[in-house]
């Protein structure tokens, strides 16, 4: 089945869906949301948009949900979303979440609710909303914890989620766990592994969980998450990759701290991760990564905000200055690919209440956080220096 | 006359200033009267307008209004009942809608409609300015306080 036929048939199901679900239940248990946005954007001497640098219009991202109260404690809630972020992910449909949501325990100061289905990642501060332009404090998010080529199964997972938050004496937490798969096509794993990839990556399983917590009375926000996940790759047909397997280990902790008229983010990773073959019979990797944003926005007035951020991300820890990835494979990879760090200037204008405008500037000094991820592109990406600017236009109901 | 001109323009914004602080100066929560609820905590009230808690204690589904977001009173609301700032509620019942795990509060446009819908709806929770008579309106007015004498 092409790419074609799999979009209408997902577009078919989940229209269908709506109306046998308009049919059944009574209007006012449906609710509608939506979002569009179109942008431009340009990344000289890199391949993070598109390969000839030049700009690009390839920034759509659209959607549309619901969610159906089927009864006080069981809802269904499905979106549906387009994207096309140039070389930063595959271009296409998803169903991005399909699940039932079940409140199965609520009492005065905590509630449980399991959900089943295709969710979104809850874990990381952004990582439920990433796809939706006027939820994230960016176009392009900070790359060392939300690193476009790995967003496809970063978003979420088709399996079982469990989500407890409540209030104590000491102020609210926010217990998240979740257990589950994400489906890879073969456009992502050419966007992870390079274009001579022919085989098929499978994610074994993705072990999530993150806690949260805000002392009462306070406006920080304190947060732990670590994320445990195995992939499987089966070689194709003159595939330039072998059978193998891979494996990743995060941990990650935030903070957050909200002022009336200003706000400070920060996350900051580590992540373990494990090549067993896959590059070629015997190869064996285990690196440390480690990766921190430390983001400002301040709220200038009701309709202009503005934001500051520095973002640092080397892929080991060991030697941060790239030179065992140069040295490893013989001089093909530059030392630049080891390591990526930005600093980014923004600003979001509200047009109207459901109108907004942003617009950023990057500079970049690295390449390690480009695609694909596991092969670089050492033909286009040249320079250790490069800019990214984006703008967008979005609108939401 | 110039001068007198712009003693009437600052009065009037004397008094413009003062009916916004003395509107916003005072919200009560109020329920619909068949939820049966009359007093709630802090926290409690603060779960319920992040969507987190969405049933009341009898099993019904509670429906969150809120006035607009430059409204004063929802800006007094959100600072002094809720302990949080208008834009981190916006954000978080973004965050609920768009990842599907909520809905977001259904926004009314001034206390006179916040009345009739609360009236109006089974399991209904909003806010007024203090001294508003609601006396011909099914609604209740509930206290927010750490004292655990519920209901």
């Amino acid at each position: 089945m092409n790419k074609h036929n799999n979009i209408g048939l997902l577009l078919s199901c989940w229209l269908g869906l709506s109306a046998v679900a308009s049919d059944c239940w009574a209007e006012e248990d449906i609710v509608w949301h939506g979002f569009l946005s179109q942008g431009l954007m340009q990344a000289s001497k890199s391949n993070f948009v598109n390969d000839d640098g030049d700009i690009s219009y390839r920034l759509t991202e659209a959607g549309i949900n619901l969610s159906y109260q089927i009864n006080p404690s069981l809802r269904l809630a499905s979106q549906v979303v387009y994207l096309n972020g140039g070389n930063r992910y595959p271009e296409g449909l998803r169903l991005d979440y399909l699940f039932l949501d079940w409140s199965v325990y609520t009492s005065d100061n905590w509630e449980l609710r399991l959900n089943l289905g295709r969710f979104k990642n809850y874990h990381w501060l952004y990582s439920s909303t990433r796809d939706i332009p006027h939820t994230r404090p960016s176009i392009v998010l900070p790359q060392s914890l939300y690193y476009d080529a790995f967003r496809d199964f970063a978003k979420g997972n088709d399996g079982l989620a469990a989500l407890a938050q409540g209030d104590s004496r000491w102020g609210n937490w926010e217990l998240n766990w979740s257990y589950g798969t994400t489906p890879i096509e073969k456009a992502l794993t050419r966007t992870l592994l390079g274009e001579f990839a022919t085989g098929e990556l499978e994610q074994v399983f993705d072990h999530q969980a993150s806690f949260y917590f805000q002392p009462k009375d306070s406006y920080s926000q304190f947060g732990i998450a670590m994320v445990s996940s195995d992939f499987r790759y089966k070689s194709g047909n003159a595939d330039f990759f072998v059978d193998g397997d891979a494996g990743t280990r995060r941990w990650i902790a935030s903070y957050k701290y909200s002022a009336e008229h200003w706000d400070l983010s920060m996350e900051a990773v580590q992540e373990q991760l494990t090549y067993d073959n896959i590059l070629f019979p015997g190869y064996y990797l285990n690196t440390y990564s480690q990766g921190i944003y430390l983001q400002g926005r301040w709220f200038a007035s009701d309709a202009l905000t503005l934001l500051g951020r520095i973002d640092m991300a080397d892929m080991n820890k060991d030697d941060r200055s790239g030179a065992w990835l140069e040295q490893y494979s013989e001089g093909r990879i530059p030392r630049y690919f080891g390591y990526s760090d930005s600093l980014t200037l923004g600003m979001t204008y509200l047009l109207s209440e459901n109108f907004a405008l942003q617009a950023e500037v990057h500079r970049v000094k690295g390449t390690g956080r480009l695609s694909p991820a596991v092969v670089p592109n050492t033909a286009i990406n040249r320079s250790e220096y490069w800019n990214l600017w984006a703008v967008q236009l979005m609108y939401w109901f | 006359m110039k001068t007198s001109k712009y003693l009437k323009l600052m009065i009037g914004l004397l008094l413009l200033s003062l009916s916004a602080a003395v509107s916003a100066s005072d919200a009560e929560v109020i329920v619909n009267a068949d939820s049966q609820v009359l007093h709630l905590s802090p926290a409690q009230l603060r779960r319920i307008f992040t969507m987190r808690q969405r049933q009341w204690p009898n099993g019904t589904l509670i429906k969150v209004f809120v006035l607009p977001n430059q409204n004063p009173l929802h800006q007094h609301f959100c600072k002094s009942q809720l302990n949080m700032f208008p834009y981190q509620l916006e954000r978080l019942w973004n965050k609920l809608v768009y990842s599907g795990l909520s809905e977001r509060p259904v926004e009314v446009y001034d206390q006179q409609q916040m009345l009739q819908v609360i009236a109006q709806t089974p399991g209904a929770i909003g806010y007024i300015g203090k001294g508003m008579d609601i006396q011909d309106f099914g609604v209740l007015l509930i206290t927010i306080s750490e004292d655990d004498s519920n209901e």
